[in-house]
């Protein structure tokens, strides 16, 4: 059981807690007292100015600042108020409360066993029914994962092909209008999509016209994947897949703002700084008969980030 | 005490205040003899009232977060009322002119009539907001002073790891919240929380095709958090708070040593009244202080960053503070990934999920590593102060200046910017304080330590030192000894 | 005809003529795109006046020639490096941009350009964008008209195209190695019209195919509103989104905290006496 001590009753030598009042008996008023009596009083007085003021406030159209410094002023005063009259008028001195330990007597924890052993020698001896019974329940559990199932599709083709993969297929902005290359002037980026596929987030793809003098220098194989200095590569950034925004047409760059994940434009979407650990995958393109740019297959890996078989 | 027995019903005689008791006592008993009558709580209820609580500031530290808590749940039930989950598309016809015949999800155009055309709308959302951002930062500073006060040993390790469960459940809580508002900063967000899904080997497309209902962004995924967010996780934080509090209820609160304080004993000031009217002038406080941020500063202006498209993003796109280490950590992370026979593990997984699981693990860990290493395995009621343990606080400082360098990691472009700088540079220089700084905080920490306890006179509470740490790791439980 | 009205016709005819084609050439230069576009022609320039180009090239010779060579040719130092760009289809759109916000004259090649008090006052930046227009066949400033445009369509173009580099409320941000996407608070509609069909520096060019002159007044006008956007939940705090409310939280919301449990709490025991007591 708890033994309690009186407050102000210390042991002998030690010195009162810091902050401790003398101790009137009771409410009687000393003068420190006295002003916190009217510290407090005022602070509640305030609060109920201020929620006043709140409703005035509410009822004549609401206005944020003055809702949050209102509804502050009488949410603290109330505060002060509360906290003045437990410092100054409540007890406050130093009282005693006997700590046991909080583990239990041997003999408990042996009672509490043998009883536990005692009623579950029923169930321990009864293999069968215990084995038959786990069996059951973990068929049940396993059951029960099931319609988890139902959260979302496998995760199948999608995450490694996108709308593209159909081939010659016309790209577009984002309110269907294909794309001819003198529509991307000279130092110029526009984000595209495969016709008929706008929505699709797997098939943003950024197109870029770079500039004669930039060195253009295409991955093996993909000679022929560009039309008239555009290029085109994924949008999503294949380290965990921001839209790639910011193109920095002087450079050659293009950086991701999420991680800071940088691209090199002009070799084939090369990562050169940042956590990115693959190059953009690229788009093929062409153009068609009447001279808009189409893309004459899908990209060249898996669009942004990775995964564990991404590679297969 | 004398008790003055009042006629019942005469009015009081005029007596001083202390004497004063008559009618109200009366009134007292009777409505606890009512209550006790239906459950017997009479006994019970006494020892609650004169329990002794220690005052000390640093204990109140949780109480910050208890209140957060409530305040966020007070103005998130405000906010259910009128926020609508759905990703169906609508035209927006509100008053916030810039956005006017935008095409926009239910979800974001119900958060601008929140913040426009509902009535004390945006305070709430402003207050539900800045009561998180607290709300974490109260939990970590709880934290901090549980650990560098050695208040997790036993009897407390169950107290310990339920507080470690409640932190990242806080944290998700808050990803997961101001997700739902389907804005361009928020999905973005969720595009990254995607992307490390996937990560994860073997399940990870799994997991992310489940969680979001298919490939990103998928129809489903505001409606899920919403649930997750406003039902699952908050009782599952309510749960917890309850247990963490009965336990604590159950060990009584630490204390500081002092005159008067020893292991068996607890020395402070009773339940009722002086604590009971210290914390609830604290919960008043708290709440002005987050009415006042929710009035005063602006926070996550959902409209001025557009609704989610996941074609564009805005550079400065950073996650709210909580989660910036892990974004710092992905910044910080050189561009290696493991590949081999066409599979992968891809780089996001090392400082997305690997820290994040190395972290936590370390975090619950901890009250079982220590006690094994020092061999004490005693109950422990008495807090230690910090510089009595130099090798403990030692790891607590290097380990916090780690995490500190990931969050600045995160603001990398923003302190680009600010300060025109190469935000090259700063990454660069971050990859390497982020291993140079944490042993040298320690050591400075751990010679601080020492000197400090003895130009105190303290003795030192643990002679173990770092170096003999993963011997003793290794070694197992040494056989107990009674304190250290 | 008598020597001196022969002499007269000599000089008005060339005048004439330049008044009455070159608003004809100055359309179709600025439908080619930026510099270099297919279909440019040369000496496109607005008015056409002979004056303003003659004391243009005095000033370019006197303040710009050095980095950027005779007749806006450029200027490329041994070693490959170059001092100066050509001007040659940077057109009166890039004149313009870089004067009137005191990017140009720089006294350092290597160093970015940034925004500063303009070096020249507006009739000389007038004659400067007459001189570099005849240079070659770049873009024309663009005629833009801010009320005009829809704010919200502005919006959406400037998300699509401009918030990745600029930031959502257009306070700039970082590029790659110390370059940066300017703030655009300053902006005219002007300057904020020509940097769009010009792309200076890292900038990419956005042609009237990829946001047409509907489009680029809208866009003008929410540039415009973002100098001075609604902040109805107060302070906005730098506008740059969670980091500076961040800094809030712990500096103003947790310091406030801290100090209330200072306030309410007591502090530790030991510091009442000496030594600690087991």
């Amino acid at each position: 059981m708890t033994e309690q001590t009186d407050p102000g009753a210390r042991p002998p030598g030690a010195r009162p807690p810091v902050g401790a009042e003398p101790q009137p008996a009771g409410d009687e008023p000393t003068r420190r007292g006295a002003r916190a009596e009217r510290s407090a009083a005022v602070s509640f007085l305030v609060a109920t100015a201020a929620a006043i003021g709140l409703t005035i406030v509410y009822w004549q159209g609401g206005q944020a600042q003055l809702e949050g410094t209102l509804l502050a002023v009488v949410l603290g005063g109330i505060g002060v108020g509360i906290v003045l009259w437990a410092k100054h008028f409540m007890p406050s001195g130093d009282v005693t409360e006997e700590r046991p330990p909080v583990a239990s007597s041997e003999d408990d924890v042996a009672a509490f066993a043998a009883d536990f052993e005692a009623g579950g020698s029923s169930v321990q001896r009864r293999r069968v029914l215990v084995a038959t019974a786990g069996g059951a329940c973990a068929a049940l559990g396993v059951a029960l994962l099931f319609p988890i199932r139902s959260l979302g599709p496998r995760p199948g083709r999608g995450f490694k092909q996108t709308a593209y993969r159909a081939g010659n297929i016309r790209v577009v902005v984002d309110d269907g209008t294909p794309v001819r290359p003198r529509d991307l002037p000279v130092d110029g980026f526009i984000t595209v999509w495969p016709d008929g596929h706008t929505d699709d987030a797997d098939a943003s793809t950024l197109l870029i016209h770079f500039r004669s003098d930039q060195d253009f220098r295409p991955a093996p194989g993909r000679e022929d994947w560009t039309v008239d200095d555009i290029v085109a590569y994924s949008k999503i950034c294949t380290h965990v897949g921001c839209p790639v925004g910011l193109y920095q047409a002087a450079s050659g760059l293009l950086l991701c703002p999420c991680h800071q994940s940088t691209f090199d434009v002009m070799r084939h979407a090369r990562p050169v700084f940042g956590p990115a650990a693959r190059s953009l995958p690229q788009l093929p393109l062409a153009l068609d008969g009447d001279g808009f740019i189409i893309a004459t297959g899908d990209f060249s890996g898996p669009v942004g980030p990775g995964f564990w078989d991404r590679g297969r | 005490m004398t008790d003055q027995a009042a006629p019942a019903g005469e009015g009081a005689p005029a007596l001083s205040p202390s004497r004063r008791r008559g009618p109200e006592r009366l009134y007292t008993h009777r409505i606890a003899r009512w209550i006790d009558s239906r459950l017997g709580a009479a006994k019970l209820a006494r020892t609650a009232l004169n329990k002794v609580f220690p005052d000390n500031w640093s204990f109140m530290l949780g109480e910050l977060a208890l209140y957060a808590f409530v305040v966020l749940v007070l103005t998130g039930i405000y906010l259910t009322f009128f926020f609508d989950p759905s990703t169906n598309e609508v035209v927006y016809r509100g008053s916030y002119e810039p956005l006017r015949g935008v095409e926009m999800s239910e979800a974001y155009r119900s958060a601008l009539d929140l913040s426009f055309d509902v009535r004390a709308g945006l305070v709430m959302r402003q207050i539900h907001h800045w009561a998180a951002l607290l709300f974490l930062a109260a939990i970590t500073v709880h934290l901090a002073r549980v650990f560098f006060t050695g208040a997790f040993r036993r009897p407390r390790e169950i107290n310990w790891i339920v507080g470690c469960t409640l932190l990242p459940l806080a944290m998700f809580n808050g990803l997961f919240g101001y997700s739902l508002l389907d804005d361009q900063l928020s999905g973005t967000g969720l595009r990254i929380v995607y992307g490390i899904t996937i990560s994860i080997p073997l399940v990870g497309t799994w997991a992310a095709s489940l969680l979001f209902g298919g490939e990103f962004p998928g129809p489903d995924i505001i409606q899920r958090l919403y649930v997750i967010h406003i039902l699952l996780v908050p009782a599952l934080i309510a749960v917890l708070i309850a247990i963490h509090l009965a336990i604590l209820v159950r060990h009584k609160h630490t204390q500081f040593p002092g005159p008067g304080r020893r292991e068996d004993n607890v020395v402070g000031e009773r339940f009722w009244p002086t604590y009971t009217f210290k914390a609830l002038g604290l919960f008043f406080l708290t709440s002005a202080v987050l009415a006042f941020l929710g009035g005063v500063f602006q926070i996550n202006p959902i409209w001025a960053y557009g609704p989610f498209d996941p074609a564009e993003v805005s550079t400065a796109s950073q996650p709210d503070w909580y989660m910036g280490w892990l974004d710092g950590a992905l910044r910080i992370m050189p561009g290696w990934e493991i590949r081999a026979f066409g599979f992968e593990i891809p780089n996001p997984f090392f400082p997305g999920v690997l820290l994040a699981g190395v972290t936590f693990a370390l975090l619950y860990a901890w009250p079982f590593l220590e006690a094994r290493v020092t061999g004490d395995y005693a109950e422990h009621h008495l807090l230690d102060r910090p510089r009595q343990r130099p090798v403990r606080t030692a790891l607590g400082t290097a380990t916090l200046s780690f995490y500190m360098i990931l969050f600045f990691g995160a603001a990398a472009d923003v302190l680009a910017s600010t300060f025109g700088l190469s935000v090259n540079a700063i990454l660069w220089t971050f990859r390497i304080l982020v291993l140079a700084v944490p042993p040298i905080v320690a050591w400075v920490t751990y010679r601080l330590c020492k000197e400090l306890s003895a130009r105190d006179g303290l003795p030192v509470a643990s002679q173990v030192t770092i170096r003999e740490i993963p011997r003793r790791l290794r070694r197992g439980p040494a056989p107990e000894t009674p304190g250290s | 005809m008598r020597p001196a009205r022969l002499h007269r016709v000599l000089v008005a005819l060339p005048l004439v003529l330049t008044v009455a084609v070159t608003p004809v050439l100055a359309r179709s230069a600025r439908s080619a795109g930026g510099p270099g576009g297919p279909g440019g022609d040369p000496g496109s320039g607005d008015g056409g006046d002979q004056a303003l180009i003659a004391e243009g090239r005095e000033l370019y010779e006197t303040g710009c020639s050095s980095c950027h060579g005779i007749n806006g040719r450029g200027v490329v130092e041994e070693g490959g490096g170059v001092r100066g760009p050509s001007l040659e289809n940077s057109g009166e759109a890039a004149a313009y941009y870089y004067l009137s916000t005191g990017r140009m004259p720089l006294a350092n090649s290597e160093e970015q350009p940034t925004r500063k008090e303009p070096a020249y006052g507006p009739e000389e930046i007038d004659a400067l964008v007459a001189y570099v227009g005849t240079l070659g066949n770049g873009p024309a400033v663009p005629d833009v008209d801010p009320d005009a445009g829809d704010l919200a369509v502005g919006g959406e173009v400037f998300r699509a195209n401009c918030q990745a580099c600029h930031g959502a409320a257009g306070t700039g941000g970082a590029l790659s190695y110390g370059r940066a996407a300017p703030r655009l608070t300053s902006a005219t509609p002007k300057q904020i019209g020509s940097a769009v069909r010009v792309g200076p520096g890292e900038m990419p060019v956005f042609g009237p195919d990829v946001i047409d002159d509907e489009e680029l007044n809208g866009l003008v006008r929410y540039v415009r509103y973002l100098a001075d956007p609604e902040d109805p939940g107060g302070l906005p705090i730098g506008r740059t989104g969670p980091i500076p409310e961040g800094f809030v939280a712990w500096l103003i919301g947790m310091v406030a905290l801290l100090g209330l449990v200072a306030w309410i709490g007591t502090r530790s025991p030991i510091r009442q006496t000496h030594g600690s007591e087991r």
